[in-house]
């Protein structure tokens, strides 16, 4: 058991740990590990949370590839040109330095009968919980004509990083009186109030070109969207005749794409040559949650309202856009909520650390020009089995120009939070 | 002794009794907890960014103030309002205990 565990450790710089780990743990001598997969804003903050609260009691393990995360949240500023990519990417360092040992590489499989996770290079790292909030895989079959192949010629930008200064690229590039036609996806995906956030910054990049005879057209499944009158109203003041959004009973159905043509035909129209295709396709859990059987049939992991742990394996948690969190939106925010009641029942379980009664926060900020920012969240908590809203609230049509400007000012302040709070 | 920063100021006699018999305004670890939430806003190292703004170091009695007035609907704002619904009168001393510890912060 030792040597094989020394074995499994191999290069992670734990080698003091390695025969501790080996020794009951209530002999008090061994410090239980959490591993978490995924650098997001649930496992980063978990992994935080979990190194700072726990005192270097807890081997707290961060699997995530990359060594810069850009952000999705954010990303339509980028688009929009109110936010640089440096400004919506960061770095793992100061995570690091609260004592998670960070590993950047991909994680392969979960061996759930072993509490093993594999990593891409084979390498095996135990745990004793495992913290899964590895966000969305897209459903590349879900659009008649488009798959991965097709990414590049019409980009998603749904994962933030290269996809996301494609799109900009490609959005930069539509000329006066070209078409951007977007591909909405279905319910339930990341950031419901997104593609319609991302119309409104398309608009306002045009708009500022002087490029007005553009068009940007939404083919939607969905009969309604988030804080639709909202947007809505946004688009009619401030882009009139720049987006139009179809819902299924206006476009009926969409048929197909064309990558090769840059074509998208629906049931009510086929739109040639289009300047500019964004697919936004349907989604489910990452493939590992999948992998692992501890999704359900809706592509999605169930969890315990009042913990975020699995329904299906009590050793591990499941955060983010991955999970079934109830009446909680997919959303960074969601994620860095949940995050933190997952590292306080971890802490319980590992630690015996005092443990509250989970409570569960939201809001999503959306900007539609600048200076006008809507928003839209509530306060969660575990009732009747589920995550339920305790209170909520949406902007509303017609309100105060000042009170759009104070919107837009905590959506700036709440970036900053987070991200201090994720990764600072 | 956080508790007794709160009772030493001059808080209106309501206040007392609403919290003294539970003595939970000293509870600096439900305070903590609960504080999860806020700094996803405000941050923890009381840096002000945008129109969010430094909720650490406040005297208890005007962080409780603020937040009985969100939670009553008195003072705008939905996002604090939505929070502050879900609080009880010790959860909300008990972040006023908390955010007081740590000190004022960098403006």
């Amino acid at each position: 058991m030792l040597i094989n565990r020394r074995t499994l450790l191999r290069g992670s710089g734990a080698a003091a740990g390695v025969f501790v780990l080996g020794a009951p743990a209530l002999l008090g001598q061994a410090r239980q590990r959490v591993v978490i997969i995924g650098g997001g804003p649930g496992g980063a903050t978990a992994a935080k949370y979990l190194a700072k609260d726990s005192e270097g009691k807890l081997d707290v393990v961060l699997v995530e590839p990359k060594k810069q995360f850009t952000t999705c949240f954010h990303s339509n500023l980028f688009l929009g040109d109110f936010k640089s990519f440096d400004e919506i990417t960061h770095g793992y360092e100061k995570i690091a330095a609260q004592g998670v040992r960070m590993n950047h590489q991909m994680a392969g499989s979960i061996d759930r009968d072993k509490k093993e996770v594999v990593l891409a290079d084979g390498l095996r790292l135990p745990y004793d919980r495992l913290v899964l909030s590895p966000g969305i895989d897209l459903k590349y079959d879900s659009v008649p004509g488009w798959s991965q192949q097709h990414e590049e010629t019409m980009p998603h930008a749904w994962q933030a990083g290269d996809q996301t200064r494609l799109l900009k690229a490609r959005l930069d590039a539509v000329p006066d009186g070209g078409t951007i036609v977007m591909i909405a996806p279905p319910n339930p995906y990341r950031c419901p109030p997104g593609p319609y956030e991302r119309a409104s910054m398309m608009a306002h990049v045009l708009k500022a070109k002087g490029r007005t005879k553009a068009k940007i057209v939404i083919i939607d499944p969905k009969e309604t969207f988030s804080k639709q009158g909202l947007f809505q109203e946004g688009w009619e003041k401030y882009y009139p005749g720049m987006v139009e959004w179809l819902g299924p009973k206006v476009h009926d159905g969409l048929k197909s794409v064309d990558p090769k043509t840059n074509t998208v035909e629906t049931g009510f129209e086929t739109y040639k040559n289009a300047a500019l295709v964004n697919v936004i396709p349907a989604q489910m859990a990452g493939k590992i949650a999948r992998d692992a059987q501890l999704a359900n049939q809706s592509g999605y992991c169930p969890i315990q309202p009042d913990s975020m742990k699995s329904t299906i394996d009590p050793n591990i948690y499941i955060l983010g856009d991955a999970c079934i969190a109830g009446e909680m939106p997919k959303s960074g925010f969601s994620a860095n909520s949940q995050a933190k009641v997952a590292a306080m029942m971890i802490r319980g379980e590992l630690l015996g650390a005092r443990t509250f009664p989970a409570r569960y926060a939201n809001t999503c900020w959306s900007l539609i020009e600048t200076g006008d920012v809507v928003k839209v969240g509530g306060a969660y908590e575990a009732k009747e089995g589920a995550i339920k809203a305790s209170s909520t609230f949406v902007s509303k049509t017609g309100e105060d120009a000042d009170l759009r400007k104070q919107n837009a000012q905590e959506n700036t302040g709440w970036y900053a939070g987070i991200i201090a709070d994720m990764f600072g | 002794m956080p508790r007794a920063r709160i009772f030493k100021a001059g808080v209106c006699a309501a206040f007392f009794t609403c919290v003294a018999p539970a003595f939970a305004a000293d509870d600096i670890a439900l305070g903590e907890y609960l504080s999860a939430t806020c700094v996803t806003c405000h941050q923890k190292s009381g840096k002000v960014t945008g129109g969010v703004p430094s909720i650490t170091g406040w005297p208890a009695e005007q962080f409780i103030a603020v937040m009985e007035a969100y939670r009553k609907k008195e003072r705008e704002n939905e996002v604090m309002r939505a929070l502050a619904s879900g609080l009880s009168t010790d959860d909300i001393a008990a972040l006023a205990v908390y955010f007081r510890t740590l000190g004022p912060g960098k403006k």
